[in-house]
């Protein structure tokens, strides 16, 4: 037998019940739809830092690099150490010291990459020079874009 | 209203309407199984969409999958989420489908006129596995690593063709980033593409057949079975089916999180105790158990051989059902589908107990 | 005859096998020793063909005298020679090796700038000064370089490598009878495998370590003066040499004759400091030798600087675990990690920083560290309450999908 559909038989009390259902479930729909629509609305909108693998990095701008000064800035997760050295150019190297880790620093002094923790030295280069580092500091290359500086993985050529 | 009256004008949508209206879903004890279908179509269109929302960060290969993923999960507004209600809602379709595909079998709803709907049925169900094959390895962790080599190693084992098969699934001979740039395309352009022209395939056939009933109701005539309207008692029936789903997928995502893992390193051992996913399970298990030689045979031989000859009786039974219309409700392809269930779910259990 | 055909012999051995070099096979003292040398009391030799001087073209008579080409007879290419030494004293060892090793001229066919002054160097040292006045036990040149098979010192197989350097030098300073006689301990080398330096070298493989010669010369090796011991130490520990040095505790300790670093720190058993040195309840540490009594400035200072860098370690161990609560959430915390990292940076310089006694000094060191952690608890505490904030709101959400569809029921229970 099939389930009949009599509007007589809804009392007036069935239809204020009826309203009132309707108007939390058109209220609910919305909230639910919202709940469901804002998170892929957000989502869609790119992070700060685009993408997980960072490839290159802007270390900052010409002006901001005086001649004879570094700055130690971040790579992903590593250190690197950017020399403007006398001369003008730039140089960019890994700033852990290939000894025990420390970080290493430039000495403006020396016109050499210093390690405080045991007084190792490296030249400009990366090359160790003097004290315990085993292995030369890594290379970056270092591109001048317009008037920025860009780090990126990899010799100079 | 007008933008009814607008497309209607032009697509005769009232026909559609009018025969919405008129559809008829039968009641009776076994009506509740009607949803199973429509929930494992609610979980492929999740999958869908927030799988296209995960490909728009995710970047295959080997050296950033994994920190893609991460990436989604951790810097992301909402990835987190996102990910979550993929990965539980891949595992939902997967246990759906399987649900459906049973209850269909019980309900010797392969008989016909339905037997292409069965072997329609049949192959997404295939593709579906396919589907979380492949997709569980993106995340390039060591889990997914391991559970793919493992895996994979199954095939290898088919007679004849497995290793040619092999090497073409895993693009090489070892799972590798080939592997996984191959997974991907077959996870996000194959599959899909496949999958819809199947799936809808398998619902035309179900829209115009309407739903089965069970041989004993079929005799009856039909004003006097009992029926609801398709629209709006089944629809909105069928909608809060899908809600109580969604909100199953919320709970798992609260309180059985995923994590990101340990990033896959194919030069490293092999951690203890890898599996492949649990829907794999009772095969990797049964293998596992088979003696080395069976008959003349290598054990693993064996043991593929029964399982593509039993898909194959199983992909074939609304042909080999020789008397699915008559009165008794049990018959030798019942017991053989109970058996079959016991043992999926024995070995699965036993897999994960070991 | 029989030389002719020895000669033969030599010469298809050299040719068949490579190893003899051209000026050995014409050598006869060479030859002649390889035949008797397992007849000898002492092998010569055995390890002969890795020796430098042999592979740079030197032979036996370069050193020893004599003539290398009378093949025949042992009289006119030993004895009879004039300037023949057969086995040498330790004294007489000493000039022939320095008749090329402290000549310029000669020294720069071979290496343009190998240095000269080891002879003049080892006159200074307590093993020359002792053999000059007729001591035949110390060491010259062999008992450290080894003779008839000496490596250069850059070859790992040499005895006087690094890594092999404090076993060479314990061969006879550990040794309890040898040096019996002598006012020195013989506990050098145990302490020194037990200390920091001795660690690095043996287990982490850095021959940047120091070993016996760095502190004490080599050829020149004597035990370091007090007045210079912090500048020995200082070639890597500098910062440390300036930091004492400008400290007013460096006045003090040369006025009162304290050997500087090694008041401290000790000689040979140079252990990992730990920061309980400061501790006045931890027994024995540098201050109670002087610094007794409570009130004392040099306790109260103690008591300070203890716990500036105790507070700093309490903090980042804090830090650390919220960092790793939320790390185990699965949050992404990488950026909370460096900030750990520069932590751990700052605590290792505040330990240096005591060097200069400076309680301001050491608190503005210390500054950056309790900054880095500062940083990492917000970091953490923030990452946190966003994972909770999640899960509350996937948990109303729950509820709202719950309520809604018991509402939906009720209405579909309406219009049927």
């Amino acid at each position: 037998m099939n389930e009949n559909n009599s509007k007589d038989t809804i009392s007036r009390e069935g239809k204020q019940r009826r309203r009132f259902l309707d108007l939390i479930l058109k209220i609910g729909g919305l909230t639910g739809l919202g709940a469901i629509v804002y998170p892929v609305f957000r989502y869609l909108i790119p992070p700060d830092i685009p993408e997980a693998n960072v490839s290159s990095i802007t270390a900052g701008t010409i002006d901001e690099f005086l001649p004879n000064t570094s700055k130690i800035i971040r790579f992903g997760r590593k250190p690197v150490l950017v020399v403007r050295k006398k001369n003008g150019d730039f140089k960019a190297l890994s700033a852990t010291c290939t000894h025990l880790d420390c970080n290493v620093q430039y000495r403006d002094d020396l016109e050499q990459i210093w390690c405080a923790c045991h007084n190792g030295l490296y030249n400009l280069e990366g090359k160790n020079i003097s004290g315990p580092p085993p292995k030369p500091l890594s290379q970056y290359s270092v591109v001048v874009n317009n008037d920025r500086i860009v780090i990126a993985k990899g010799q100079s050529t | 209203m007008s933008v009814f009256n607008w497309l209607n004008d032009r697509f005769n949508l009232a026909a559609v309407q009018k025969f919405m209206k008129k559809k008829q879903v039968p009641i009776f004890y076994g009506t509740v199984w009607y949803y199973l279908g429509g929930i494992s179509l609610f979980l492929f269109i999740i999958q869908v969409v927030t799988g296209i929302l995960l490909v728009l960060y995710y970047q295959p290969g080997a050296a950033t999958a994994y920190e893609s993923v991460k990436f989604i999960v951790g810097t992301v507004e909402f990835g987190w989420l996102i990910r979550e209600v993929h990965s539980w809602s891949a595992n939902l379709f997967v246990f759906f489908i399987f649900l459906h595909m049973f209850t269909v079998y019980f309900a010797r709803a392969y008989r016909k006129p339905r037997e292409m709907t069965w072997l329609s049925g049949f192959v997404l169900l295939i593709l579906s596995l396919l589907f979380g094959f492949s997709g569980y390895l993106l995340p390039w962790n060591e889990l997914a690593y391991s559970a793919t080599k493992v895996g994979s190693d199954i095939a290898g084992a088919i007679p004849v063709v497995g290793d040619f098969f092999l090497r073409l699934l895993r693009a090489g001979d070892d799972v590798s980033g080939a592997t996984l740039t191959r997974f991907y395309g077959i996870h996000t352009a194959i599959v899909p593409l496949v999958f819809s022209f199947i799936l809808a395939v398998h619902l035309i056939f179900i829209q115009v057949q309407g739903m089965s009933i069970p041989p004993k109701l079929e005799k009856v005539p039909k004003e006097e079975l009992k029926t609801m309207k398709f629209f709006p008692d089944f629809v909105t029936k069928d909608f809060m089916a899908w809600l109580i789903v969604l909100n199953i997928i919320a709970l798992l995502a609260v309180f059985f999180p995923w994590d990101v893992g340990v990033k896959a390193d194919p030069l490293a051992p092999a951690p203890a105790g890898i599996r492949p996913e649990w829907y794999f399970m009772f095969m990797f298990q049964t293998l596992k158990l088979i003696p080395a030689h069976v008959f003349f045979m290598e054990g693993e031989l064996f043991g593929i051989l029964v399982f593509i000859i039993g898909g194959m009786i199983w992909f074939l039974v609304p042909f080999l059902d020789r008397n699915p219309h008559r009165r008794k409700r049990t018959n030798f392809w019942t017991y053989f589908g109970v058996v079959v269930v016991i043992y999926m779910i024995v070995l699965t259990v036993w897999g994960y107990l070991v | 005859m029989k030389q002719f055909s020895l000669r033969i012999l030599i010469s298809v051995l050299a040719l068949s096998f490579g190893e003899i070099q051209g000026q050995s096979s014409d050598d006869a003292c060479f030859q002649c020793h390889l035949e008797i040398d397992e007849d000898m009391d002492v092998s010569v030799m055995e390890n002969i063909n890795n020796d430098v001087h042999i592979l740079k073209g030197l032979g036996c008579a370069d050193c020893h005298g004599g003539d290398p080409q009378a093949f025949d007879d042992p009289d006119v290419s030993m004895w009879d020679s004039e300037d023949f030494i057969g086995s040498m004293d330790k004294l007489e060892q000493v000039q022939v090796c320095r008749k090329c090793h402290s000549d310029p001229t000669y020294m720069r066919q071979f290496t343009v700038s190998m240095k000269t002054d080891q002879v003049a160097q080892f006159w200074t040292s307590q093993h020359g000064t002792l053999l000059k006045s007729g001591d035949n036990n110390v060491a010259s040149c062999s008992s450290c370089h080894g003779v008839h098979g000496i490596y250069p010192v850059s070859d790992p197989r040499s005895t006087v490598y690094p890594l092999n350097i404090p076993e060479t030098c314990a061969g006879c300073h550990s040794d309890n009878d040898y040096m019996a006689e002598y006012d020195v301990k013989t506990d050098q080398f145990e302490k020194y495998r037990n200390s920091v330096h001795g660690t690095a070298l043996y287990e982490s493989g850095d021959i940047s370590a120091p070993v016996c010669n760095d502190c004490h010369g080599n050829h020149g090796a004597v035990p370091p003066e007090i007045e210079y011991l912090s500048d020995i130490c200082g070639t890597c520990h500098i910062n440390n040499m300036n930091l004492f040095r400008d400290s007013n505790l460096s006045r003090i300790f040369t006025e009162t004759g304290l050997p500087q670093c090694e008041t401290c720190h000790g000689n040979h058993e140079i252990l990992k400091p730990i920061d309980q040195m400061l501790d006045l309840s931890n027994q024995p540490n540098c201050e109670s030798a002087c610094h007794v009594d409570t009130g004392d400035i040099g306790v109260i200072l103690s008591k300070e600087i203890f716990q500036v860098i105790d507070s700093l370690k309490v903090t980042m161990i804090h830090a650390q675990g919220r960092v790793d609560v939320a790390d185990q959430k699965g949050m992404e915390v990488s950026e909370l990690f460096i900030h750990m990292e520069d932590a751990l940076k700052t605590l290792i310089q505040t330990r240096t920083s005591i060097h200069s006694f400076d309680i301001d000094h050491i608190k503005s060191v210390a500054q950056e560290g309790f900054e880095a952690t500062t940083l990492a608890i917000a970091g953490a505490e923030e990452a946190i309450n966003e994972h909770g904030f999640r899960r509350k709101g996937l948990f109303l959400f729950s509820l709202i999908i719950t309520v809604f569809v018991v509402v939906l029921y009720l209405r579909s229970r309406i219009s049927s």
